[in-house]
């Protein structure tokens, strides 16, 4: 279960943090301290994930971005950065990279995107419109129609987008951000709790009337859908 | 040299130049053209009449200046002079000699003939026979030549007026221009010495000093503006962050002094609850400053406003019922095109709700619509709560402002600031009206013609 990961990070302590939580979760963790290390680095193309700072000496890292996808090398890769404005945000996503983390962040939120990353990359081989199934939850994407202990559920649009994404993401922690940029595809921070409120609508439609919860809450960091 | 100075010069010679132009053409139009037809004339006339003498002698030439006179056109000139000038056949009343003789060759000069009472100007050449005698041939010009050189001579003069009044007009220019220029050079100087408050004086004419004094103006009141406004946003930064950092502070010691372990666990996420307040206010001033700075506008795309809408609706209708109001769109029927920045302009949209659902709600009925007022594009959030009145409008859009002290848990007064920010960023503004009751928020952002809109299904 353990990947590949290249930490491309120049503040030692923000570094070693990382690349500690990192390897307890199992992966095996390569550092460089220079955007230049970096993609020479990268640019072996075994890495499973490129967690790469975006303020880094010698060549910044949109420049070391832009550089591996004009190298075809199609390694996903998480951008760090200081740089937190919307624009910002969607720069970063424009030049190529697979998802964008605004310092400071939780581990909690950078282990759920690593794993979202990872996972995506695995299941570029299912064909897109496989059904979903978690539990006793059945999810057809073609037909976006979902039932549960073979009873249909009724959901509206958006909720029907969130639980894909929830099921797509199986047994991995989904933290709120994720889900405004995922599935609705918004780069900025509410200042309210309105993604708390969508999961719980979910929840009611998903587990009231059964006696085991799919949807849960993860403390400290968001939720999972878990059979 | 001064500047007054070179501008009164440049004025001069430029005024003095544009003279000789004008002066030197009427001068070759009335000048060379038809002098110079006279002078061939003339010429030939001579020709042909010294002629007659090398074919007939002497008789010949006599016959020839007789005929030429009492036959020819009244305007002839012909004399036949012996070897001392005197006049021995001819219609000269005197002689023309230079300096007391004659001379070979063409010549004009001013004549009076025995048939005529006043001189005239004539052209006349004149030839030393090979017997010694002189002949003298030509015509007279009318009144041609003589206009012709008081033109000429008045032509001069107008020169030298066109350059002495260039030069008073250039003075006079270059101190108008001086005084204008220096009156905003001093408002300059003013400001380098720290002082914002001075402003251009106008002549009130509209001239373009004034335009220029207006815009310099305008200038100083923003930048005075813009001032002000930072020193009120770092005041308020330092002021409004000390609540969250104390609280952060006082929680962080309360989870190092806690002994359960469970109690250490909720304190040390109210200590991570705190800091992620923190970073949300810096966020929000980051963001507002950048959108006062002008900085995404390359992140501009075509997008429909109406859909805009309508996911922010739906987005926030849930927390709209649970704080007990609903939440109402009505989508219009035809897309709403418009260029812009998606993400900040949902962000802003989306801030606009949230006050009317923080705020507003008790009102019951929470409304968003898009419309298309007069080369606008208008989404508006009206909310039948308590509102603002007019006098505290002003505060409200101010970065912290915050109209309740006492609720100063929920959001940091950065909502309707960032707003305001990011419709300033599209050209547009942020409006707050009465609803009667109620608030009524909205963003106008003019629309842009910068190619054409696709066509947005």
């Amino acid at each position: 279960m353990g990947r590949k990961i290249l930490l491309v990070e120049d503040d030692r302590e923000t570094a070693a943090y990382l690349a500690k939580g990192l390897t307890q979760e199992g992966h095996s963790v390569e550092q460089a301290t220079n955007g230049q290390d970096g993609l020479f680095r990268a640019t072996d193309g075994t890495f499973d994930l490129v967690i790469l700072d975006r303020m880094l000496p010698v060549l910044d890292g949109l420049s070391v971005l832009k550089a591996l996808r004009a190298a075809r090398i199609e390694t996903p890769v998480l951008i760090l950065s200081a740089l937190a404005s919307v624009g910002d945000r969607i720069e970063g996503l424009e030049h190529g990279s697979d998802d964008y983390l605004v310092k400071p962040f939780s581990f909690a939120e950078l282990l759920a995107r690593v794993n979202a990353l990872l996972r995506r990359r695995e299941s570029r081989i299912d064909p897109a419109d496989h059904r979903l199934t978690v539990g006793d939850l059945e999810i057809d994407p073609l037909s976006r129609s979902v039932k549960r202990g073979g009873k249909k559920l009724d959901l509206k649009p958006r909720e029907y987008l969130l639980l894909e994404y929830f099921a797509r993401n199986e047994g991995r922690v989904v933290t709120r951000t994720m889900l405004l940029e995922q599935v609705w595809d918004y780069h900025f921070d509410p200042g309210t709790n309105v993604i708390d409120v969508h999961v719980s609508r979910l929840r009611r439609k998903l587990d009231d009337g059964f006696e085991k919860p799919l949807l849960h809450t993860v403390r400290g960091a968001g939720y999972m859908l878990a059979a | 040299m001064p500047t007054t100075l070179r501008i009164a010069l440049l004025a001069g010679l430029l005024a003095l130049l544009s003279n000789v132009a004008v002066v030197g053409f009427i001068y070759w139009r009335t000048h060379d053209e038809s002098l110079s037809t006279v002078r061939r004339q003339v010429v030939e006339q001579g020709k042909v009449v010294s002629d007659m003498y090398r074919v007939g002698g002497q008789p010949a030439l006599d016959d020839a200046v007789e005929d030429a006179i009492t036959y020819g056109d009244p305007q002839v000139v012909a004399a036949l002079l012996d070897r001392s000038g005197r006049q021995v056949i001819g219609n000269l009343t005197v002689v023309p000699t230079e300096g007391g003789r004659l001379q070979e060759g063409y010549r004009t000069a001013l004549l009076r003939l025995k048939n005529q009472s006043t001189p005239r100007e004539a052209a006349m050449v004149v030839h030393r026979l090979p017997n010694g005698q002189w002949l003298i041939s030509g015509r007279t010009v009318g009144e041609g030549l003589a206009l012709r050189e008081t033109l000429e001579s008045s032509l001069l003069l107008s020169l030298v007026v066109a350059g002495l009044l260039g030069l008073i007009c250039g003075i006079i220019q270059a101190q108008y221009v001086g005084r204008r220029v220096g009156d905003i050079a001093a408002v300059a100087d003013s400001i380098s010495g720290h002082d914002l408050s001075r402003r251009v004086p106008l002549s009130g004419s509209g001239d373009a000093f004034d335009r220029l004094g207006q815009q310099i103006n305008a200038m100083l009141d923003r930048i005075s503006r813009l001032m002000e406004e930072l020193r009120i946003l770092t005041d308020s930064l330092a002021h409004d962050l000390r609540t969250p950092v104390s609280r952060l502070r006082s929680a962080a010691q309360a989870a190092a002094e806690a002994s359960d372990p469970k109690e250490q666990e909720e304190l040390l996420a109210g200590v991570i609850r705190q800091s992620d307040i923190l970073i949300r206010i810096l966020s929000a001033v980051l963001e507002i400053s950048r959108s006062e700075a002008l900085t995404g506008r390359n992140q501009f795309t075509w997008f429909d406003a109406r859909e805009l809408a309508d996911k922010l609706a739906e987005m926030y209708e849930p927390l709209a019922e649970e704080a007990g109001a609903t939440l109402r769109y009505a989508k219009p029927a035809h897309p709403l095109p418009m260029f812009g920045h998606r993400q900040l302009l949902a962000q802003a949209v989306s801030n606009l709700i949230e006050n009317a659902i923080r705020y507003g709600a008790a009102g019951g009925e929470i409304e968003v619509a898009v419309t298309r007022p007069d080369g606008h594009v208008r989404i508006a959030v009206c909310d039948r709560g308590p509102g603002i009145p007019s006098e505290l409008r002003g505060e409200a859009r101010r970065r912290f402002g915050r109209l309740d002290s006492s609720r100063s848990d929920e959001g940091a007064g950065l909502g309707l600031a960032l707003a305001e920010a990011i419709a300033h960023l599209h050209d547009g503004q942020l409006v707050l009206e009465d609803n009667a009751p109620g608030l009524l928020t909205a963003i106008e952002v003019p629309l842009r013609h910068e190619g054409a809109a696709p066509s947005l299904q």
